[in-house]
C-alpha cells in the first residue's frame, strides 16, 4: 500500500510537470496577439508620436511578461518560480496571484462541496427507490427526469431559475465580495462568518449543480444496485428471512455505493468547469467568476496561475480518490 | 437475368434446389423496429435530424479551404432553407420606424425579435450550423488522434504505453472549459481555433476507451494470425485491429458531439466577447441574462408572457437543451445496439 501511494505521488509529480510545461507553451503559440491585445489595455505616458506610445507599451508587456528573454530561460525561470510557488501578480490590481488564489479558494470549494451533498442527497434515495421498484410507473418517472436533467445544460438551467425567482417570487441573491463571504482566516478579520448570508449565496447554485450531477450519480447507483441486488448473498439474506430495510440499506447499498464513489472522484473536473459558469452566473465570488473577469481584461497571469493550480488539485483529488477506493474496497490489487 | 444465367451453365451441374431465403427487412422496417425497440433513442434521432434539416441551405459554386462558420465543407452555403429571414436583417416597427426591440413572437416573427431588432427564430436556425459543424470538426479531430493514439498506445504496450498514458493523464488533470477559455483568449476569436482546441480536449476520453477496446482486441486470434504470416505492426494495426473497433469509435463519436456541442455553447456564454460574434445559441442565451425586467407582476408564466426577452432565453436554451439531448439519446441508443458491453463516460 505504502509502496503504491508513494509511485502514484511520483507519478503524479510527472504528470504536474507536464501540465506546467503545456501552459508555458499554450501561452507562447502567439506571443505577436498576447502583447498587441494586452497593450492596447495598457497605458503609457509617451512623449512623441502614437506609433511611440504603442511600441513603448508592448516593450512594456513584453517585460512585464518576461517575453523578452529567450524561450529556454524564460522556461527556467518559469519553473524555478513554480518551484517557489510565485505565480506572478496580475495585471490589473498587481496583486499576489497565489495569495489571490488563496482568498477566493473558500467559496469556489464550499460551492463544490454543497453541490456533490445536493447531489448525494438527491440521487441517492431517488437511486434505491428505482432500482427496488424496476420497470414500475415510479421507476420509469425518476428515470424520465434524470434523463431530462442530464440534457438541459447547467448553464441553462441556471438562467431560468435566476429569471425565475426574480420574476415570480421578486428574489435575487444578494452581491458581494469574498472578504464578506468567506473571511480566511476568519479570526483575523474579527467578523466571523455571515451564515445566513453565505446560504443565500449558495443555495441556488448548488441546487442547479446539484441536480446536473445527481442525475449522473442517480443513474449509476440505480444500475449498480440492480447488479448486487442479484447476488447470492443478497438471496441469503432474504432467505434468512432479515428485513427489507436491513437488506437494502446494509447489504445491497453499501457494496452499491463503493464504484459511485469513484464516479464522484471522476466527477469533480466537471464539477469544477460547472463552478466556473455557475459562478458566473450567480456571481459567487470564487476562483470561476475571477478567471471569468480576468480573461475579460487579458489578465493572462491571473488566468495562468487559476489554471495551475486547478489542474494541480484535481490531479491529487484524483490520487485521494483511488486511494480511499482501495481502502474501502480491500479486494482492489494495487498495480 | 438470373434465370438466364442459371440456363447458361453446363447440365452435368444439378439445377440448384429452389431457396426461399427469408425476406430481408426493408429499411422502414427497420427503423420501426429501432422506434419500438428504442424510442427514446428515435426521439433523439429525430432531433438529430431536425439539427441537420436547419443546417441545409443552397450552396454555392466555389470551393476554396474548409473554414468555419462560412465554409464548413469547403463550399460557402447560402441561407438555410428554414430560416426565414437573414440573421443580421434588422426589423422596424412599421408605426414608429423604431428599431423593434424584443418583439412578442407574430406570424413575422416566429420567436419574437432579439435586442437589436433581429428575428429570434431566424437566429435559432442560423446558429444550428455552427453548434453542428463546430462539433462535427471538433469530433473528427478527437476521433482520428484519439483512435491513433489509443491503438498505437495499446498495440505496443510496455514503456511506450506507460509514457503515453501518463502525458494524456496531464492533459486530462486540466479542466476542460478553463483550458478553452484560455485558448480562445490566446488567439484572434476564430471558431476553427475552437473547434480544434475542443478536439484537443476531447483527444483524452475518446483515446482511453479505444486503448481499452485495443487491449483486449490484441489478444484475439486474427491477430495473432496476422502476425504469424508475417504483416508489419502497422498493417496489423490498420487493416486488422481498426475495422474491429468501429463499433466503440462511432458511439464515442456520436455521445461526443453532444457534449462538444454544449462545450461550446457554454464557452460562448460565459465568454461571449472572445469568441467570433456569429449567431450562437450561448451568445443569445447570455444576451437576455441580465435582461431582468425590474418590478414585473406575480402570475404564472410571466417568464414568458410578461417579458418578452422571455421568449429569446426560451429559444435558446431550448435549443441547447434539446440538441445536447438528442445526442445523448442517439448515442445512448446507438450503444446499446452497436456494443452493448461498452461503457462510455
Amino acid at each position: 500500500m505504502q509502496q503504491y501511494i508513494l509511485r502514484r505521488v511520483l507519478l503524479n509529480l510527472l504528470v504536474i510537470y507536464f501540465v506546467a510545461t503545456l501552459v508555458f507553451l499554450l501561452l507562447r503559440i502567439d506571443t505577436d496577439y498576447v502583447v498587441t491585445q494586452r497593450a492596447g489595455q495598457t497605458s503609457v505616458a509617451a512623449s512623441g508620436s502614437s506609433e511611440d506610445a504603442t511600441e513603448q507599451a508592448k516593450k512594456l508587456v513584453r517585460e512585464d511578461l518576461g517575453l523578452d528573454k529567450p524561450l529556454l530561460k524564460q522556461y527556467w525561470i518559469y519553473l524555478g518560480d513554480l518551484a517557489q510557488g510565485d505565480l506572478g501578480e496580475s495585471f490589473q490590481a498587481k496583486d499576489d496571484v497565489m495569495t489571490e488564489i488563496g482568498n477566493r479558494l473558500g467559496p469556489s470549494l464550499e460551492l463544490g462541496l454543497l453541490q456533490i451533498m445536493v447531489a448525494l442527497v438527491i440521487a441517492v434515495p431517488i437511486g434505491i427507490i428505482s432500482a427496488i421498484r424496476q420497470d414500475s410507473i415510479v421507476d420509469y418517472v425518476l428515470r424520465f427526469v434524470s434523463i431530462a436533467f442530464l440534457g438541459i445544460p447547467v448553464f441553462v438551467l441556471a438562467v431560468f431559475v435566476l429569471r425565475g425567482s426574480a420574476i415570480w417570487l421578486n428574489y435575487t441573491p444578494p452581491l458581494t465580495t469574498y472578504k464578506d463571504l468567506f473571511p480566511f482566516p476568519p479570526f483575523e478579520t474579527g467578523r466571523g462568518v455571515d451564515v445566513w448570508m453565505n446560504l443565500q449565496i449558495m443555495f441556488m447554485p448548488a441546487i442547479v449543480g446539484g441536480l446536473g450531477t445527481g442525475a449522473i450519480i442517480m443513474r449509476f447507483l440505480r444500475s449498480q444496485m440492480l447488479e448486487v441486488m442479484r447476488q447470492d448473498y443478497v438471496r441469503t439474506a432474504w432467505a434468512k428471512g432479515l428485513r427489507e430495510r436491513v437488506i437494502i440499506m446494509r447489504h445491497s447499498l453499501k457494496n452499491a455505493m463503493i464504484p459511485v464513489l469513484t464516479v464522484v472522484g471522476l466527477l469533480l473536473g466537471t464539477i469544477v468547469s460547472g463552478n466556473v459558469i455557475l459562478e458566473t452566473i450567480f456571481n459567487v465570488p470564487g476562483i470561476g467568476l475571477w478567471v471569468v473577469n480576468a480573461i475579460g481584461t487579458l489578465d493572462y497571469p491571473v488566468v495562468q496561475g487559476v489554471v495551475l493550480v486547478v489542474a494541480v488539485t484535481l490531479v491529487f483529488v484524483n490520487l485521494m480518490v483511488d486511494i480511499a477506493y482501495a481502502w474501502l474496497d480491500p479486494r482492489i490489487r494495487y498495480g | 437475368m438470373q434465370a438466364e444465367d442459371q440456363q447458361a451453365q453446363p447440365a452435368a451441374i444439378a439445377a440448384p434446389r429452389e431457396w426461399t431465403l427469408p425476406k430481408r427487412p426493408s429499411v422502414a422496417a427497420n427503423i420501426w423496429k429501432f422506434t419500438r425497440r428504442k424510442p427514446l433513442g428515435a426521439f433523439g434521432m429525430l432531433i438529430v435530424i431536425a439539427m441537420l434539416a436547419m443546417t441545409l441551405g443552397t450552396p454555392k459554386a466555389e470551393f476554396g479551404t474548409p473554414d468555419l462558420p462560412s465554409r464548413p465543407l469547403g463550399f460557402e452555403l447560402g441561407k438555410p432553407w428554414l430560416a426565414r429571414f437573414d440573421a443580421e436583417a434588422i426589423f422596424r416597427d412599421v408605426d414608429t420606424g423604431r428599431i423593434a426591440r424584443y418583439n412578442e413572437p407574430s406570424t413575422t416573427h416566429w420567436l419574437g425579435t432579439d435586442k437589436g431588432g433581429r428575428d429570434t427564430y431566424s437566429r435559432m436556425v442560423f446558429a444550428a450550423r455552427r453548434s453542428l459543424f463546430i462539433g462535427l470538426w471538433a469530433l473528427m479531430f478527437a476521433t482520428v488522434i484519439g483512435t491513433a493514439v489509443g491503438v498505437v498506445s495499446a498495440y505496443f504496450r510496455g514503456w511506450f504505453d506507460t509514457i503515453v498514458q501518463r502525458i494524456m493523464d496531464s492533459f486530462q488533470a486540466f479542466p476542460a472549459l478553463l483550458i478553452l477559455i484560455l485558448l480562445v483568449s490566446l488567439r484572434p476569436p476564430s471558431l476553427t481555433i475552437l473547434a480544434f482546441g475542443l478536439g484537443f480536449v476531447g483527444v483524452t476520453s475518446v483515446q482511453r476507451i479505444v486503448r481499452g477496446v485495443v487491449l483486449s482486441t490484441r489478444e484475439q486470434p486474427f491477430v495473432e494470425a496476422a502476425r504469424v504470416i508475417g504483416a508489419t505492426d502497422l498493417r496489423t494495426m490498420v487493416f486488422h485491429i481498426l475495422p474491429n473497433i468501429m463499433a466503440p469509435i462511432i458511439v464515442v463519436f456520436s455521445i461526443g458531439l453532444g457534449a462538444v456541442i454544449l462545450a461550446e455553447a457554454a464557452l460562448a456564454f460565459i465568454a461571449p466577447q472572445r469568441v467570433p460574434q456569429d449567431p450562437s445559441w450561448g451568445i443569445m442565451l447570455q444576451q437576455t441574462r441580465d435582461a431582468i425586467p425590474p418590478f414585473p407582476p406575480f402570475a404564472p408564466f410571466t417568464i414568458l408572457k410578461g417579458t418578452p426577452q422571455g421568449y429569446h432565453t426560451l429559444a435558446a436554451g431550448g435549443a441547447i437543451a434539446l440538441a445536447v439531448l438528442g445526442f445523448n439519446l442517439a448515442g445512448d441508443a446507438l450503444r446499446d445496439v452497436l456494443d452493448p458491453r461498452l461503457r462510455v463516460g
